[in-house]
């Protein structure tokens, strides 16, 4: 469990980064939080030749307004996320989410960019960068170029990022104040990558539900959106819901794997169920944000 | 109670501080890899991708082009040093096993080639290097591949690498099960458990001049190590120096070295650099030794009041490819009933080769007797509508039956679970409980209470020749400051602070003035460390016994200079006393500078100096017992469990630190609960492993583990000084409490059963009436009932009359591992005489000959009484046949003409 030979650069700005991925030509890795990358390269499954070191980049950290929404320099680390006031006024689930997010110990070192890079299907940044309608700001030499969080994930911690690319943001557009999240999720152990997990959020106006941002992480190869569900929502009355015919749709979309961990059936059963009790707790009570 | 004219200071029984956590809480301990040597090299190992195979070729050439690479050892290069690979009981096994694969790999991960570098770095890069050709076999991997697979070893004629009992069903028992009120038939599967240790294996070995070795390694006993170090390479164990001072856990792993360790012990001789390998997580979850790979089912008879009537058991092992001592597990059945009043119980125990890494102990090894017999009684009291607790007061022996014997003939003097059960009840409120759950269900939350009874043999001594006394050495220092050498050794279990509050009370000075060493073959004498639970009973004796000398010659030598009777003189926090003149009392530095130092003041024939030594050799088994509750709830939502509530009441004798003994209990049942709900050991079918790191192989954390609460009992012993062993019992005991409380809870929903872990998808199906687990387990092999290889059936009687007699060179396959022996035979027309040689001694014996069969009967002493039926049939020069060990069944007898 010693990594291979690789060679490490730690740039300075963005775009001596990007020069550096694009010079390795598909042979580096880009290193932040390290919390998967550093057990990767120990267990030699990842051998990059270059290790491309991002922490010294001051640009690619901390939390910011812009307009219409809040924006997520990459390189900020979960811990920081969790203590941030303009998250926790804006982005309520979202720092919710990240408290479940690995252990306390590797959120300090963890960010979220790194995390919303890596793709693991049944993590929580993914799914609510998803579920929240984020848009994922990717630079390269070639430019830069904007991606909706849906339209990121192509499978298994496989994105649409090419080898010479970077996140060097990442944008959620604002949910109005006293919006409804919901967040839950299953996991063996605290911090432990869930066997089934749902993020979202709604927006109740005057009964009706008018805007719904709905997205399940374990669920599939990659975090999935609840497309289906988040059109039958929509204009619903929030006291007349028929939630056991939304919680089909819902589960229609996704497409659970068998792992050593659970089953596709366990999970499509346990998301129905959850998907159920999160929407009439979260509607009954109108939890608001 | 304190040795006459010692001083009050109570240490035993106190929760002290423990002397090993100043270093160990501030990082530092010295554990194998904090040890750097001059000119040190390290090793890394090439291991097999595949499960079972061929090796066609080993090329080492590009791996030893690497810069920064000394060397790359094969079996054909550590073959120039012979090593013997014992079992844990130092006895040969029964299949040949080499340090380094020998033409042919048997699991995936076994060592191959190892490689010496300049760092690990190096060393992975090269072993990456190492192109080793394999020609690919079909892989036996579970129990029931073994049993119908061929066999693992070329060696051996099936994959049976232990047996013991009956194979044959007793018709009287049979009988007695059918016709009884209530028949529960009970199957446990039990999933393969990693140790864990938090410290993996490591070693450094280091040749110091033409004879000498010094090993740094990771282990339960420094002078275990030595002594198997010894025997597996004919060195004298005196040359070998072994030094363990910190250890990061072992939970049984770590009893002997095995190939990995060999290996580099080998190398380092050979190479002639010091050499460390420290093994790795993968490694450790892949190719370090497992444990609990078990199936069982028992059956178990029961009249209409509840009692029990009979019981059958028919258990198999996992032993993987190359285990540390070829085992059934034998005490599954000797503990089975031990604390019940059962009649009549018969067994059959078989432990399996298979192609996957080998069986090593871990925490209680013969837990599966408590799973399944506490899981049995509670699906009986389910299915005869008796209370669960009230079953089991019908049929535990209690204190008013004692003396008695189990059905082995283990005698039972002073076992305590039914006092315990008794003890738990006066703080769990079960009435209030049972209201609380019957409300909790009507809202839809299923509640489950869970209570399960056992005893734990512990401190064994004197039965197996490895399970020795213990050591204690003391002296009272030129200072007055008192220095304990010890035979124990610590993986975390304190014994430098329990044996220093044992010593500081019985000598009569301050805790802080006693320093223990432990941990270096070359400071104790000799036991076999941290194994069994034993430290405590028998160390702790040896403790007092060498206080009470040393004590009993300060006031002697006191008496002396102060012209004072010895009764008059006491000895507290350090001082010397002398009742009725204060005046005189003198400091234990002032009688030790005597001691040491001016002979001519000495009574005469009075030793110099102020030096005591004790070697402990405890009753040959000291019971704990324990009763436990615990209280879940399952969420129907998830098939989650969480443990509400838990609940210990043990009686482990004298307690000397009862931070020290609840620290035990609770890491025992951390290990029972992940045992219960998260850790599996799994493969695939072609014996890959898929557990690989601790994202798959799911330990519980601390937010798994709920504050347990603790009850103490405390029956003192029958050793000296009353102590119990505690280090089991909580692995033992924890994994029943805990199935029990979750099959209460869900007892509207039907039986749980016992396949472990006990998985949310296993709950939720169960809840949800239809198998959630996608992938559909593999239909059971087909209910043939594959039968050992049963010895040749006798000849016909017209053969030829055998020539019988004469020298005969015989094996028995005994619990412990085969046991070598001479035969002399010698007939008489239908009569047999001769005798029995081993290395325990000789003995005559009488029987008859029927052709070519030879039938007599020996009755030995040792390990209990016990008397042992000869069947042997003679073919040419061959010799087979069973030997009939009472209530332990047949052994296997194979032998040759001399």
């Amino acid at each position: 469990m010693k990594a291979a030979p690789f060679d490490y650069l730690a740039p300075g700005s963005i775009e001596e980064a990007c020069a550096l991925l694009a010079e390795a030509g598909g042979g580096a890795s880009v290193l932040a939080g390290g919390q998967t990358l550093m057990p990767l390269l120990a267990l030699r499954m990842s051998q990059p030749f270059i290790l491309v070191d991002i922490n010294n980049i001051a640009a690619l950290r901390g939390v910011s307004r812009i307009a219409g929404g809040t924006r997520i320099g990459p390189a900020t680390r979960q811990c920081d996320g969790l203590a941030d006031a303009v998250l926790a006024e804006h982005l309520p689930v979202l720092v919710r989410a990240l408290s479940h997010v690995g252990h306390y110990q590797t959120r300090n070192r963890g960010t979220i960019g790194g995390s919303i890079a890596l793709g693991e299907p049944a993590a929580e940044m993914p799914a609510t960068a998803v579920a929240l309608g984020a848009v994922i700001e990717i630079t390269s030499v070639r430019g830069v170029r904007r991606v909706e969080a849906a339209d990121f994930y192509l499978g298994p911690y496989m994105t649409v990022l090419e080898s010479d690319e970077l996140v060097t943001g990442i944008e959620y557009p604002d949910w109005p104040p006293g919006h409804v999240i919901l967040f839950r999720e299953v996991a063996q152990r605290p911090g432990d990558f869930a066997l089934v997990g749902l993020v979202g959020a709604l927006v109740v106006e005057g009964a009706r539900i008018t805007r719904a941002g709905l997205a399940w992480f374990g669920m599939g190869p990659t975090p999935v959106k609840m497309r289906q569900a988040e059109a039958a929502i929509l204009g619903q009355s929030a006291d007349a819901l028929d939630v056991n015919g939304l919680a089909a749709l819902a589960i229609a979309d996704t497409a659970p794997f068998d792992d050593h961990h659970a089953s596709a059936e366990y999970r499509r059963t346990v998301g129905r169920r959850m998907f159920t009790r999160i929407l009439r707790e979260a509607l009954g009570r109108q939890e608001a944000a | 109670m304190n040795a006459p004219g010692v001083g009050a200071a109570r240490y035993i029984g106190q929760r002290v501080p423990r002397k090993e956590d100043p270093r160990l809480l501030t990082g530092r301990g010295q554990f194998v890899d904090d040890i750097v040597l001059p000119g040190m090299l390290h090793v890394a190992f090439a291991r097999s991708p595949i499960a079972r195979g061929k090796i066609l070729s080993i090329d080492t050439a590009a791996a030893r082009a690497l810069p920064g690479v000394h060397a790359i050892y094969t079996n054909a290069d550590l073959a120039k040093i012979k090593v013997e690979m014992l079992s844990f009981f130092l006895t040969p096994g029964n299949v040949s096993i080499t340090p380094l694969a020998d033409g042919h790999v048997a699991y995936v991960g076994d060592p191959v080639a190892l490689v010496i570098a300049d760092d690990r770095y190096i060393a992975e890069d090269a072993a990456a290097l190492v192109d080793i050709q394999y020609a690919e076999e079909d892989p036996v991997v579970t129990i029931s591949d073994a049993m119908t697979g061929a066999p693992v070893h070329a060696d051996t004629d099936s994959n049976i690498a232990a047996m013991m009992g009956v194979e044959e069903p007793d018709e009287e028992l049979e009988a007695r099960l059918q016709a009884a009120h209530c028949l529960v038939t009970h199957k446990v599967t039990h999933q393969r458990i990693s140790q864990s240790p938090m410290e993996t294996r490591g070693v450094i070995a280091t040749r110091e001049g033409a004879e000498e070795l010094t090993l740094y390694i990771t282990c339960q006993s420094p002078h275990m190590i030595a002594r198997y170090v010894s025997l597996a390479l004919g060195l004298p164990d005196t040359s070998i120096r072994v030094i363990a001072k910190d250890v990061g856990g072992s939970f049984g792993l770590k009893n002997t070295p095995w190939l990995e360790e060999m290996s580099v012990i080998v190398a380092a001789l050979l190479f002639g650099r010091p050499l460390k390998w420290i093994e790795d997580r993968v490694e450790n979850l892949t190719s370090a030794n497992q444990a609990r790979e078990q199936e069982m089912i028992l059956r178990t008879a029961f009249d209409a009041n509840g009692r029990l009537v009979a019981s059958h058991g028919d258990y198999s092992v996992n032993n993987g490819a190359y285990p540390q001592g070829a085992d059934c597990n034998i005490a599954v059945h000797m503990f089975m009933w031990a604390a019940y009043k059962l009649p009549e119980y018969a067994f059959l125990s078989r432990g399996w080769y298979s192609n996957t890494v080998g069986m090593a102990a871990y925490r209680g090894p013969w837990a599966m007797e408590s799973l399944i017999r506490e899981t049995t009684l509670d699906i009986a009291a389910r299915r005869l509508g008796i209370d669960t607790i009230e079953l089991r007061r019908r049929n535990l022996v209690t204190l008013a039956d004692q003396p008695t014997a189990t059905t082995f003939g283990i005698p039972l003097e002073d076992i305590t679970p039914a006092e315990c059960l008794d003890k738990l009840l006066e703080t769990l409120d079960v009435a209030a409980f049972r209201v609380e759950q019957a409300e909790a269900r009507k809202q839809g939350r299923y509640l489950g209470l869970g209570v399960a009874a056992y005893v734990e043999p512990t401190g064994s001594a004197g039965s197996i020749s490895v399970m020795t006394g213990e050591l204690a050495q003391l002296r009272i220092e030129p200072t007055g400051k008192v220095t304990a050498t010890m035979s124990t050794h610590s993986q975390g279990h304190g014994t430098q602070t329990t044996m220093a509050q044992i010593i500081a009370e019985k000598l009569g000075v301050a805790y802080e003035d006693v320093t223990v060493f432990e941990g270096d073959s070359s400071r104790g004498g000799f036991s076999p460390g941290a194994a069994g639970s034993r430290q405590g009973v028998i160390a702790g004796g040896a403790t007092i016994k060498a206080s009470e000398l040393l004590a009993e010659k300060v006031k002697i030598l006191a008496g002396h200079l102060f012209n004072a009777p010895v009764e008059n003189i006491t000895i507290e926090n350090g001082m010397v006393h002398i009742a009725g003149a204060e005046e005189m009392t003198r400091s234990l530095r002032a009688i030790a500078e005597i001691a040491y130092g001016e002979p001519t003041r000495l009574p005469p024939g009075f030793e110099a100096g102020l030096e005591a030594q004790y070697r402990y050799t405890p009753p040959p088994m000291t019971f704990t017992s324990a009763a436990h509750a615990c209280i879940v709830e399952v969420d129907t939502d998830t098939g989650f469990v969480k443990i509400k509530r838990w609940i210990s009441c043990e009686d482990c004798g004298t307690i000397i630190n009862p931070a020290v003994v609840e620290g035990q209990i609770a890491g025992g049942l951390a290990q029972g609960i992940g045992t219960v709900l998260l850790e599996e050991m799994s493969f695939d079918a072609r014996g890959n492993p898929t557990a690989v790191t601790y994202k798959d192989y799911l330990l519980p954390a601390i937010s798994d583990i709920p504050d347990f609460e603790y009850l103490h009992a405390c029956t003192p012993s029958q050793s000296v000084g009353g102590i119990r062993g505690v280090g089991e019992g909580g692995a033992i005991i924890g994994p029943p409490t805990l199935v029990n409380a979750i099959a209460d809870a869900l007892a509207p929903f039907g039986e749980i059963g016992c396949d472990l872990p006990l998985t949310p998808v296993k709950i939720l199906s169960l809840i949800e009436g239809r198998d959630l687990a996608a992938v559909v387990a593999p239909p059971p092999p087909p209910v043939v009932v594959v039968e050992a290889p049963a010895p040749p059936p006798p000849p016909p009687v017209t053969q030829a009359a055998a020539v019988i007699d004469g020298s005969w060179k015989m094996v028995l396959s005994t619990p412990m591992g085969p046991q070598e022996m001479t035969g002399n035979f010698v007939t008489s027309g239908g009569q047999l005489s001769g005798e029995l040689l081993s290395p325990e001694g000789s003995m005559g014996f009488a029987g008859t000959v029927d052709g070519n069969r030879l039938l007599f009967d020996l009755k030995v002493e040792k390990p209990m009484k016990i008397t042992l039926k000869y069947d042997i049939t003679i073919e040419g020069d061959k010799l087979t046949g069973k030997v009939k060990m009472g209530f332990f069944g047949n052994a296997k007898l194979t032998g040759q003409r001399i």
